[in-house]
């Protein structure tokens, strides 16, 4: 037991690696490809299992405030160490992929038919690398499970994905890529900073910020240095997110991927590009932060309401959940950006209601695709009278993005807005208080989301049924009732009772939101609009 | 603070009942289940809200006759920082009333739904939306904060759009859900504004003084009516301030009671089961907004400004919707469309600071225009689901009960004395009238060098001939002259024109997919059109048939005719407990303005000196209310009478009495003009552009909605995301490639373009970093 709770980052990192070994061990020897689904399966869930352990047990906080903190030494030549641990930061995002990973391999159940085997190793490492990313506190490390998630997902989209797979998954890797060896340059960066500014070069992130927090290395607003370093790190976790204009990636990737890949993107990979800017970009570059935060305001409602026009004309129902998701992810980034408590607890919470909502939208278009093998809109119609329970579902889900009080989405956009709107990110002056305005028009998006899903849903789902092929149709089975269920009782629970989750991030938010709003010790003073939450 | 935790079973009777029904109601398959549980906890609701109301049984005093509100905390819902919203319920004597009127009509009309629907065939379903309708409602009634409240105000949107859209196969069903969530959604925006303005300007979101968890949370209202009235200017707009608040409210307001801007949705509403008209778009729902406003008087009285748009707003909303009344033919267009002519009368109360007037009027429509609706329920059912009053007549034969009972709401809608409509809607010209008194003048823009106070007046008395003109039309149309049963119409499309131009301008997108996708969905259709439509397009909904010239409307069973009895009733004698004293005194009683007294403590009253209160005891406040628009003391203009019997001088009582007159004769000038009109001709012919309700459906698809289809497929999608960004993506990618011809023949050519990109930035930076540190280790 004390084994498992001294080591449990690092077991959870690795047991999906043993699983994926197994797996392959399992096709190799036995050849035979029945046991393979079961094998992760049994892992994911094992991992999420384990997993429950972060919320029951915190274990002991260290001064840092990560808690199951462990830090060996790994390459001593570049004093890089294997550092993870947890705040309430990341605890949620580590719960959310370890809970979303075996609904995404049910989700697939019966469709893979094509090299099962590679299919199931690469969620697994998948599953591996992204709680990698989550829980590393060694920027290099960090750096690493980062691009090392990609690999996966890469083969994901570009073996198993639709029609036009292989353009999505070049397109995927390459803009992701592009952004994260930017921010590999930065990391490199930092180190030879450390290095001069003390005698010794690190990679860690927790002695990086406690030299910077002790005065001895800091970026003073309007550095070029802290700008390039700030853009560098910001531009690899704006594609990620994405935030506009760095968006085009992410439909073609939801589109073409299968539907496991789907939800783990919507669901995961996406809170990579938000969790990044909250841990390293706020705490590194506070004064960048705060310097550009207004680019970043604009680029996210720019994000919020062009999503949302978009994804209103698509023909494809993937496509409008995949734009969705932009407008969405804007109101993530907006939150962060106000540099509130409110604002910033709304955006952790919003990511995890994203995960939730939007992971089980690609569900629920993912079996209609396997019964239909099309999702384009006006091949539906009407199916509410041959598939009530779908209807149903999907209305429900749909609900829930729209952002109905008392469903998850709701909590989130609501403390997002009201953190924004109280922020002094932008300028106030007598006449024009700018975070009003800002707040003002990212609301604009929670009517545009019921656009979207409403005029969707009515062509699908309501009407007569206008495609012979629909008649035929069944509703769904317990295997994929069962699947959604548990992110239907999430989506109620978080939206009827969020105080468990924002109660457990609150103490990580708010030394986040002070290190982000305070003014550096030798900063040079610019900005005497930025107060630190003057308003609470 | 008291505290009574039966409170909660209001709300939650409803959502058990919902929740019973739409889980087990599909297989026990038994309309008497369903109903039974429908109605049983809606009866539940009902007894406890007048129990707590009154005071019966309970440990405290009534809500309506205590003097503090009765809580209910559930739960802490959200709480981040300074910001907390709880699951709190709160009666107070506003919130008393409602509850009151709400269960005890919502009972009626559940009632009622179980002879109407009956033969549906998913009845379950039917009562587990209506039912969590209630729960919505009720939510956003005893909510004791402005997040829970609008969580209700979002509930009752969803339910409304899965009511509308009850009848899921018929077109204009489906697209008048869409468009009343949409619309709805347009003002809740506006709510949520405000009530983040109301966050950053008080620190609070709730309505009551409280104590939670040893916390007190004070009262958002309360602190913003004490603060000084607001010195708005336009260009201050979006810097805060209450005026602010209070036009974002109404934005939300505007929304859910369809006031102009926002007020298409509701005459398109009509698509769904007519029980649902009844509750949701006409008693309850609709007049959330009316709650919402009266709710804030505190606010709304320190901001002229936006009480000035209320009543502008609502005297031009009434006179717009009431015209294109007088065209429709569909008999629940026309009570839809006076259902937003009333509710414009109602702000209008709201804009000249007649809140209780307001109130009043809400309650007292609650009462004739549920009855109405369900008096047409039970007409439509009668005729086998025709609607069209232009294939009626003579139905008084056949439908006597149904015949005195509407014709008692239609006494009480066109204002003729004893009946419930009369004394509301006087008391709201009254009040109109009394802005443009001598004192209160200077305060008030003029328009033209008339008094824009005497524009709204006049405009109210031209709305109650008008609302008396189109009633007696349908009245006439309905039940008297000769039956038209088998009347052919040239048109053939009556009531749906607009429902077609909105297809048009949503279709845009439809029609583009099919042409997209237009091979396979062809195949294999054709030859199964036939079956498919016979199979199919009749197995639900309230589908037309043709009747013949002899055919025999029935009259409908108890459960039907009992709520319209009792309706008919309460809107006959329902108008008694707000008698005016003005008028009471005439026959020698005294001050009998129950409803008056009851709710003059909520509303707020400006002291002069350094704090608001709650109108306090009617001897002090007397001196110290001011009226909002005016400076100078103004007693007995904030609405309420409370004050006491000196503040009616005989003055204005005169006044009082020749203008009930005027409205009095007004109303029988306009039942005339209707019989006159249409007793002889029931079928006139009416203005073209009031039947296409003056194009404004055309009009909003036109200019807004059909435009930002288009920009946002052409110019943003196709042409910015996939032609711009993509194009530059591509491009580049491309252009390296042609440069580097080590790439030739690779078949993803724009891989190692990119790559080269990638490397180059990297080498950039790299190369600057090695150079800063070697220069400083140099």
């Amino acid at each position: 037991m004390d084994f498992i709770t001294e080591n449990l980052l690092t077991i959870l990192i690795l047991l999906p690696v043993v699983g994926a070994l197994l797996t392959l061990g399992h096709a190799l020897f036995w050849r035979q490809e029945g046991g393979l689904k079961w094998i992760t399966l049994g892992f994911t869930v094992l991992n999420f299992l384990l997993s429950l352990f972060l919320i029951l047990d915190k274990g002991a906080s260290t001064a840092s405030g990560f808690f199951f903190e462990k830090n060996v030494p790994w390459i001593r030549a570049i004093n890089t160490n294997y550092h993870v641990g947890v705040d309430g930061i990341s605890l949620w995002l580590v719960v959310l992929t370890t809970f979303i990973m075996p609904i995404a391999v049910l989700s697939t159940w019966h469709a893979i038919e094509k090299r099962p085997t590679a299919f199931y190793v690469f969620l697994l490492l998948l599953e591996s690398a992204m709680l990698g990313v989550f829980v590393s506190l060694d920027l290099l490390v960090f750096y690493l499970f980062f691009e090392a998630s990609l690999v996966p997902m890469f083969f994901l989209i570009g073996i198993w994905g639709g029609e036009n797979r292989v353009y999505a998954a070049v397109k995927f890797f390459i803009y992701t890529a592009l952004g994260s060896l930017l921010m590999l340059a930065a990391i490199i960066g930092l180190y030879y900073l450390h290095a001069t500014a003390t005698g010794v070069g690190t990679f860690d992130y927790v002695t990086l910020l406690n030299t910077m927090q002790a005065g001895a290395l800091n970026f003073p607003a309007g550095s070029l240095t802290g700008t390039l370093l700030f853009f560098a790190f910001a531009l690899a976790f704006a594609i990620k997110v994405p935030l506009f204009p760095f968006h085009t990636w992410l439909p073609d990737a939801h589109t073409e991927a299968p539907t496991a890949g789907s939800v783990v993107l919507a669901a995961v990979m996406l809170k990579m590009g938000t969790y990044g800017l909250m841990r390293f970009n706020f705490t590194l570059f506070p004064e960048a932060s705060r310097e550009f935060a207004y680019l970043f305001i604009i680029l996210a409602i720019i994000g919020i309401i062009y999503g949302a026009l978009v994804a209103m004309v698509q023909p494809d129902v993937k496509r409008l959940v995949a734009y969705s998701s932009v407008s969405h992810m804007g109101f993530v980034i907006l939150g962060m950006f106000s540099f509130t408590e409110l604002g910033m607890q709304g955006a952790l919470y919003q990511m995890l209601n994203h995960g939730v909502s939007t992971g089980a939208l690609f569900l629920l278009v993912g079996y209609i695709y396997e019964r239909r093998h099309t999702r384009a809109i006006s091949d539906f119609g009407g199916l509410s009278s041959v598939m009530p329970i779908y209807a149903t579902l999907f209305v429900f889900t749909s609900m829930s993005s729209i952002g109905l009080p008392f469903l998850n989405g709701f909590v989130g956009e609501f403390l997002i807005m009201l953190g924004m709107w109280n922020s002094s990110a932008l300028p106030i002056t007598s006449q024009v208080n700018w975070n009003y305005v800002a707040t003002m028009f990212a609301g604009t998006g929670v009517i545009f989301a019921a656009v979207y899903l409403l005029w969707m849903i009515q062509r699908v789902f309501f009407g007569k049924i206008t495609n012979q092929r629909n008649r035929d149709l069944t509703d769904l089975n317990w295997r994929e009732i069962g699947l959604i269920a548990p992110l239907l009782f999430l989506m109620v629970y978080m939206g009827v009772y969020p105080r468990p989750f924002l109660d457990a991030s609150k103490q990580s938010v708010l030394a986040v939101q002070q290190r982000v709003t305070e003014r550096q010790a030798g900063g040079t003073i610019e900005q005497a609009e930025i107060k630190s939450e003057a308003t609470h | 603070m008291t505290e009574n935790n039966f409170l909660s079973l209001i709300i939650f009777a409803p959502l058990v009942g919902a929740i019973i029904n739409g889980l087990f109601g599909k297989k026990a398959n038994s309309e008497l289940f369903s109903g039974v549980v429908a109605c049983t906890t809606i009866g539940v609701s009902t007894v406890v809200a007048f129990m707590i109301a009154f005071g019966i049984g309970t440990p405290h005093e009534g809500a309506l006759v205590g003097t503090r509100p009765v809580l209910d905390h559930i739960w802490t819902w959200i709480q981040v920082g300074d910001f907390r919203a709880d699951f709190g319920l709160g009666v107070d004597r506003l919130s008393g009333i409602y509850v009151c009127f709400v269960t005890f009509v919502g009972l009626l009309i559940h009632i009622f739904a179980t002879g109407y629907m009956h033969g549906d065939k998913s009845f379950y379903r039917f009562f587990a939306y209506l039912n969590l309708f209630m729960f919505s409602m009720l939510t956003l009634i005893l909510a004791d904060n402005f997040l829970l409240m609008f969580v209700g105000w979002e509930g009752v949107g969803l339910c409304s759009y899965l009511l509308i859209g009850y009848y899921i196969k018929r077109d204009e069903a489906r697209r008048a859900a869409k468009k009343a969530f949409v619309m709805n959604r347009i003002g809740d925006w506006g709510v949520l504004m405000g009530v983040f303005l109301i966050f950053s300007m008080t620190g609070s979101i709730s309505f009551y003084d409280k104590t939670v968890d040893g916390v007190n949370v004070p009262s958002a209202i309360n602190t913003l009516s004490a603060m000084a009235s607001d010195p708005f200017t336009w260009g201050a707009l979006f810097a805060g301030g209450m005026t602010s608040i209070a036009i974002l409210l109404f934005i939300g307001a505007t929304g859910k009671s369809a006031q102009i801007p926002l007020f298409t949705w509701l005459p398109d509403a009509m698509a769904g089961p007519t029980p649902v008209s009844a509750l949701i778009h006409a008693a309850t729902m609709v007049t959330a907004g009316v709650y919402l406003v009266v709710r804030c008087n505190g606010i709304y009285q320190n901001a002229p400004t936006a009480m000035f748009i209320v009543a502008i707003v609502g005297a031009a909303t009434a006179i717009f919707a009431a015209t294109i009344g007088l065209a429709q033919n569909d008999i629940k267009k026309v009570l839809a469309y006076s259902t937003v002519s009333q509710l414009g009368y109602m702000f209008l109360a709201c804009g000249v600071g007649a809140f209780v007037a307001a109130i009043f009027h809400v309650m007292t429509h609650a009462f004739f225009k549920a009855l109405l609706f369900l008096g047409s329920g039970s007409v439509i059912h009668g005729m086998h689901h025709e609607q069209d009053m232009r294939r009626m007549g003579n139905l008084k034969k056949f439908m006597p009960i149904t015949f005195v009972t509407m014709m008692a709401g239609w006494l009480a809608i066109c204002g003729i004395p004893i009946w419930a409509g009369f004394f509301s809607k006087d008391e709201i010209l009254y009040r109109t009238f009394h802005t443009i008194s001598p004192t209160n003048a200077a305060h008030t823009a003029t328009l033209l060098g008339i008094h824009v106070n005497t524009i709204l007046w006049v405009i109210g008395l031209i709305t109650a001939v008008l609302t008396a003109v189109y009633m007696t039309r349908m009245m006439w149309m309905t039940f008297f002259g000769a039956s038209r049963f088998d009347l052919a119409l040239p048109d053939g499309n009556h009531p749906h024109d607009a429902a077609h131009a909105e297809e048009n301008a949503f279709s845009h997108g439809d029609a583009h997919d099919a042409t997209t996708h237009h091979g396979h969905a062809h195949d294999d259709t054709h030859g199964h059109d036939a079956h498919l439509d016979a199979a199919h397009d009749d197995d639900d909904d309230e589908h037309h048939e043709h009747l013949t010239a002899d055919y025999k409307p029935h009259e409908s069973p108890w459960m039907m005719t009992v709520p319209l009895v009792v309706l008919a009733i309460l809107s006959t004698l329902g108008g008694l407990i707000g008698v005016p004293y003005a008028m009471s005194s005439i026959f020698g009683a005294g001050d009998v303005n129950v409803f008056e007294h009851t709710l003059a403590p909520v509303i707020y009253a400006k002291k002069e000196g350094d704090s608001h209160s709650l109108a306090a005891p009617h001897s002090d406040a007397k001196k110290e209310v001011k009226h909002f628009y005016a400076a100078a003391p103004a007693p007995n203009a904030t609405g309420d009478h409370a004050e006491g019997h000196a503040a009616h001088s005989p003055e204005e009582i005169r006044t009082e009495r020749i203008l009930a007159g005027l409205s009095v004769l007004l109303a029988l000038s306009g039942i005339g003009i209707g019989i006159a009109m249409f007793g002889k001709t029931p079928l006139r012919a009416m203005p073209k552009i009031l039947e296409n309700k003056w194009r404004i459906d055309e009009i909003y698809n036109g200019y807004i909605v059909d435009p930002l289809t288009r920009l946002s497929r052409n110019g943003l999608w196709k042409g910015f995301d996939v032609g711009f960004i993509d194009g530059i993506v591509n491009g580049v990618g491309h252009f390296v490639t042609a440069l580097g011809s080590a790439a030739r023949g690779v078949q993803v050519g724009f891989v190692r373009s990119y790559a080269a990109f990638i490397l180059f930035g990297a080498l950039v930076v790299i190369g600057y970093f090695i150079y800063y540190g070697l220069k400083l280790v140099g």
